[in-house]
């Protein structure tokens, strides 16, 4: 183990910090959703897939990075893939959250448990693009030494 | 090993892959909102698109008035906005009520001409004109100093500013509610009075910290924030060095907010300001007015509310010479208060309200605010839905029918004749050892003053006139009032003849109101000495009393009863008045009533069964038989004896406790609370429901058919189940095309009651011969600018009512909008709620005529009026699902009854028409524990079938979209989906997020009505009455069969797309690059 964590570069560490960010994301997607019945996100099951896919695609991109080499297509398409995934799931939650939103900041301020949801949304939409943006940086970088 | 730029290609493609997607997510929200998005940015993305031609004529069915259009029919911004101005100042001047006037020494009311006046308090510069949220007086305006002392006005340098809330702090921040104003200004006749420059000067600068604007809030602890002596006086010393030159009269504004969803709270007021309540003058209110006493020897003071502001101690001070309440006045309101300070009109307006000495002596008060059932978190599964409020709140309105009043009122009554313990000091507030009526009350309901006298006599016996239809059994009586009204005075005037009726009361019997309003006229404009007669028709049902426990013989409960005994009918000035006149009519001694008694203004009818049957109101103008519908508003038809209701028999034994931790016992209540209303089928046999059949009728060509029309069925039945659930479903702005019938998806709906809330130069019908265009220097004019309602109401005019109406109307075709969400037609139950600047009154006469004539001018012009909120929203407080218990009896004969006359409309109902209402937006709150949305009762027994509403009758905003199902059962036509468009492309059934809960395990979809014949029957009935309402508004001006849609290529939506376009070719180059760069490299290896 000590022996492949010495050859991982920085862009390995830095997909891991993506890595935990999306696991983050969906945590607190999921709390987003559940807080309230009257405030669950539309396709939530597609949305949690989507996510998780994202994850692994991460993974699966560490991972062919280790066996192909830095740089290599597989790993370049599954973060490319990853980044799609997570925006669209962004999307999802903010198609879902919009009108939530434009209440909270007009006709319905005193909606108490919709400023719980709006919180935990913007919480988890911050972490997904924490994750991309990681993932960006990551991309740039070498995966291993 | 050397990588070249392969990371930076790489890099730079995953980038923007995310910069691409990003442009996708703005591109794919953008268009889902693209309604929401045009309204806010002033774009129109989609184009509404009919050929004029002479076969297929458009904009013929309403037109604008020629006043305000040009020669060539074309739209007259500058005669909009002047017929606006004028109308405004007519609201104000027939509204303002004059409830003091000390013209003693030349004192008071009106000032003389030229006088050189000071104003006082920060109110007096920075006025309440409208409220900061729900209904907002917006754009340009005349200020009180303005009106006052100028001629014209100055719009570029003063535009009304509103409250806006920082939602992180919850602190408000002030907000203009127009970036600018270029267009055109406008002359008027001032006051002409001298207005003390040094005051204004102080209270604007002072303004800079305390930030009031001209729409405001109430808070749950409020502050007015009136300034100290101590701070006018640290921005400038020497400022009563200016009394001298301007003390002819000084007038004092004292204001209180009315605002959408906050209320007063009893108690909840800063500590340190001198006063216990929030409608209570503070100390700094009260040193103002001490500074307007030392600065002249004649003080006005002006009640700038909605909200009754306890002034009994002003009404009792003498050196305090005039009072008049000027309500929210609108964006030009204050020339019509002007026109009143200085005599050009006399004041004819009466209060809309009871002004109590402490408004904590309504006995509805006792039940007010924040109420959460004991064990509801244990019971309740339900949540509050898309509104988030809590599902436990409750009220329990224990005051029965005794609210406003119809309580000061009747517990006077009884108080003169020693009945029911009235006197006990149980609920008096004013007085400690008796309740005493002339401690208790400053100012009575409908009260006012002039600055002329008339005098009213009734010139014979009411014509009273009564018809059974021996079919149906509706029964028509009515009563005709004919009064002569005489200027007895030395100016001209109007006069409001107020009718008032009284039923025998038996103790122990159905509760009766002492003295109730039965309806209402203003005179002409009276020269001195000159007379008039108004008739005033009295419909009785309206005196009849529902007893809920009325056997109907036919296995019902409940019905009208018109008991037979003797009725007391009188004019006066006010409710008081007319029960004095009908107690002098009695034979009850004048030194034991307060104030003064006619007996010569009322009048006694015998009412035997002979002349009217008892139960001759239980059937409704429809034919329908009335009987009761509401029993489960009640709290203990649930749990039996839990709650007393304040009874006549009774007062100091019944006068309502606070029922706090009510805790739920009954299953029954518990399932209603949890919304297990109805159970949607998948198995019923529906094939006798006809849907997609082959017709060549289309939509344009419904226009003016009768509801029964055969063609109806022929057009609904040419629709898809799918198109009708569409439709059935999502009530706008946005409505869904149907292209079955060839409708087109629209933006139809806007608020609010005071004005269309478009801007002028932003019309959703662009294609409209009097459209105006961008190009028009006053297109951003925005038409919210009436008085609000309380002090529409108090004109008590019913003329005037529809000239507003009539105007909005116009305000529609101007802007495109055929279905407008006001006026608000719920009636006052105390003075706390912070909604009641958007309600007419507490009396459900005044609100339902004043309602009925607004809707009837604005369907002249074809806007759709669709009042709100059908019905109890009494508090804003837990607005979203709070549940109001109460009596069916107070249900009907008080909050129920101002919607009714709206709705029935029998002013204006011929044989040919049905007139009336043809919208209504759905309270957030319910009746009982039962939702208004998902009652059958309430939208379908009563509103359709009693009344006999056809129209379009939506929730309120996203309101129990839980409850899919069920609300569409109820008769609901459909749900308030604002910022919702797109439909079946990018917004759909099954992925609208809106409904993506449902409390009964459904899922919304296509496909979910196919197996419920019942709620396939409801979206076709519901479609019926939305087309219907459609077919018959100004949308009708631009449909033929050429209508469709046409997408245009907005500002916004090239932006998006370029930027896709973009971040798409950069995409793809710097994937090309990685590749490049990448067989680049393989080769070096090679």
């Amino acid at each position: 183990m000590s022996s492949f964590l010495k050859k991982q570069g920085a862009g390995f560490y830095v997909n891991i910090l993506a890595v935990i960010a999306a696991v983050a994301a969906l945590i607190t997607m999921v709390m987003c959703s559940t807080i309230s019945e009257g405030d669950a996100l539309n396709s939530f099951t597609l949305l949690v897939t989507g996510a998780v896919a994202g994850i692994l695609l991460i993974l699966a991109a560490l991972y062919a990075s280790n066996r192909f080499g830095n740089y290599d297509f597989v790993s370049t398409i599954a973060v490319m893939a990853a980044v799609a995934l997570f925006s669209a799931v962004i999307c999802g939650i903010i198609m879902s959250r919009i009108l939530l939103i434009s209440g909270l900041f007009s006709w319905n301020s005193k909606n108490m448990v919709g400023w719980q949801v709006f919180y935990a949304s913007v919480t988890s939409i911050v972490c997904y693009v924490v994750s991309i943006v990681l993932m960006i940086i990551g991309s740039f970088m070498k995966t291993v030494r | 090993m050397r990588t070249g730029k392969k990371p930076l290609w790489r890099g730079l493609t995953v980038l923007f892959t995310f910069v691409f997607s990003l442009t996708v997510i703005l591109g794919v929200v953008a268009e889902s909102y693209k309604a929401t998005i045009d309204t806010a940015l002033g774009t129109l993305s989609e184009t509404f698109v009919s050929e004029d031609s002479p076969e297929n004529p458009l904009y013929n069915k309403f037109q604008p008035s020629a006043e305000l259009l040009n020669a060539d029919g074309t739209g007259n911004s500058h005669a909009l906005i002047q017929k606006a101005i004028d109308l405004n100042r007519q609201q104000a001047a027939e509204g303002a009520v004059l409830l003091k006037n000390n013209t003693e020494n030349g004192q008071g009311l009106p000032l003389a001409a030229g006088s050189q006046v000071s104003l006082f308090g920060i109110r007096s510069k920075v006025s309440l004109i409208g409220s900061c949220f729900g209904v907002t007086a917006k754009g340009p305006y005349v200020s009180l100093e303005q009106a006052l002392s100028q001629s014209k006005t100055d719009f570029k340098n003063t535009i009304a500013y509103t409250f806006n809330k920082n939602h992180q702090t919850g602190e408000y921040s002030r907000g203009i509610t127009l970036d600018s104003w270029n267009g055109d200004e406008f002359e008027f006749e001032g006051g002409g009075f001298g207005v003390n420059p040094v005051m204004s000067e102080i209270y604007g600068k002072l303004n800079e910290t305390y930030l009031h604007a001209e729409n405001e809030t109430p808070d749950e602890n409020y502050n007015p924030g009136e300034p100290s002596l101590e701070e006018i006086s640290d921005v400038n010393p020497a400022y009563a060095d200016s009394f001298a030159q301007y003390g002819d009269a000084a007038i004092v504004v004292v204001g209180r907010p009315s605002a959408e969803s906050k209320d007063y709270l009893p108690g909840s007021v800063v500590e340190g300001l001198g006063a216990e309540e929030p409608l209570q003058l503070t100390d700094n209110e009260k040193d103002a007015i001490k500074l307007a006493k030392s600065c002249s020897d004649n003080v006005i003071v002006l009640v700038n509310t909605a909200n009754s502001i306890e002034i009994d101690e002003l009404k009792r001070d003498p050196e305090i010479d005039a009072i008049l309440w000027i309500g929210f006045p609108g964006s030009y309101g204050m020339l019509g208060v002007s026109d009143i300070l200085c005599g050009r009109v006399s004041p004819s307006g009466a209060l809309p309200d009871i002004y109590a000495a402490s408004n904590m002596s309504a006995p509805a008060m006792q039940n007010m605010g924040h109420f959460q059932y004991a064990n509801g978190e244990e019971m309740l599964t339900r949540g509050a839905g898309k509104t988030g409020g809590g599902a436990g709140n409750y009220i329990i309105e224990a005051e029965g029918i005794y609210t406003g009043y119809r309580y000061y009122e009747t517990r006077y009554f009884d108080s003169v004749l020693g009945n029911g313990n009235a006197t006990s000091p149980v609920g008096a507030y004013a007085s400690k050892t008796a309740w005493d009526y002339e401690k208790e009350v400053s100012y009575g309901f409908g009260y006012g003053l002039s600055y002329t006298t008339f005098t009213q006599e009734f010139e014979g016996q009411p014509e009273i006139q009564v018809t059974t239809d021996p079919e149906t059994g509706v029964c028509d009586a009515t009563a005709t009032f004919h009064v002569k009204v005489t200027n007895t005075g030395d100016v001209a005037g109007k006069s409001i003849v107020q009718i008032y009726g009284q039923a025998p009361y038996t103790p122990g019997g159905v509760e009766k109101s002492a003295v109730q309003l039965l309806n209402f006229d203003k005179s002409d404009l009276l020269q001195p000495g000159e007379s008039q007669t108004v008739s005033v028709e009295v419909d009785l049902q309206y005196i009849a009393s529902y007893d809920s426990a009325y056997d109907n013989g036919d296995g019902t409960t409940g019905t009208y009863v018109l008991d037979p005994g003797d009725y007391y009918f009188a004019a006066g000035n006010g409710a008081h008045d007319a029960l004095n006149n009908m107690m002098a009519a009695q034979g009850i001694a004048p030194e034991s009533l307060v104030g003064a008694s006619n007996a010569a203004m009322a009048v006694k009818t015998a009412i035997t069964e002979d002349m009217i049957s008892k139960t001759a109101f239980s059937v409704s103008k429809t034919g329908e038989k009335i009987s009761n519908q509401l029993e489960y508003a009640d709290w203990n038809y649930f749990q039996p004896g839990e709650v007393t209701y304040l009874s006549r028999t009774d007062w100091a034994g019944t006068y309502p406790k606070t029922y706090t931790d009510m805790t739920l016992t009954s299953q029954d209540l518990i399932d209603k609370l949890n919304g297990k209303y109805y159970t949607i089928q998948k198995d019923d046999d529906t094939s006798d429901i006809i849907w997609g059949a082959d017709s060549n009728l289309m939509f344009h060509e419904m226009y003016g058919l009768d509801f029964d029309d055969p063609k109806w069925d022929e057009l609904l039945n040419k629709m898809t189940l799918e198109e009708a659930q569409y439709l059935a479903t999502f009530g706008g702005p946005s409505i869904p095309g149907v292209a079955s019938i060839g409708t087109v998806e629209t933006y139809m709906t806007e608020n609010a009651g005071n004005g269309v809330a478009v801007n002028l130069n932003a019309s959703k019908d662009p294609g409209a011969p009097w459209s105006i265009p961008a190009s028009d220097p006053n297109g951003n004019w925005h038409p919210e600018i009436f008085a609000n309602a309380p002090l529409t109401a108090a004109s008590f005019n019913p003329d005037l009512y529809k000239a507003v109406g009539e105007f909005i109307g116009q305000e529609g075709l101007f802007t495109g909008i055929p279905i407008l969400w006001g006026p608000g037609l719920n009636t006052h139950r105390h003075a706390y709620n912070g909604r009641n600047g958007e309600y007419y009154s507490e009396d459900p006469v005044l609100s339902g005529v004043a309602a009925m004539e607004f809707a009837i001018g604005a369907l002249d012009y074809g806007l759709i009026a669709a009042p709100k909120h059908y019905a109890f929203n009494d508090q804003e407080t837990n607005r979203g699902g709070v549940a109001p218990y109460m009596l069916e009896q107070r249900a009907r004969e008080t909050e129920l009854r101002a919607y009714q006359i709206a709705f029935e409309a029998t002013k204006y109902d011929t044989e040919d028409f049905d007139a009336g209402m043809r919208g209504l937006m759905i309270s957030f709150s319910k009746i009982g524990p039962v939702e208004c949305t998902a009652s059958p009762e309430m939208m379908t027994e009563i509103l359709k079938k009693e009344w006999g509403f056809k129209g379009y009758a939506v929730t309120d905003i996203y309101d129990d979209t839980d409850l899919y199902g069920a609300v569409l059962a109820s008769g609901a036509t459909c749900f308030d989906t604002r910022g919702i468009s797109g439909f079946y492309g990018s917004t759909t059934l099954e992925n609208c997020s809106t409904f993506a809960t449902q409390v009964d395990g459904s899922k919304v979809s296509a496909k979910l009505l196919e197996g419920d014949a019942v709620l396939q029957n409801a979206v076709k009935d519901s479609c019926h009455n939305i087309l219907y309402a459609l077919s018959n508004s100004n949308l009708v001006n631009r449909y033929n069969s050429t209508t469709h849609i046409e997408q245009t290529m907005t500002w916004w939506r090239a932006a998006y797309m370029a930027a896709m376009a973009v971040f798409g070719i950069l995409l793809l180059a710097s994937g090309a690059m990685y590749v490049v760069s990448s067989r680049r490299k393989e080769r070096e290896v090679q």
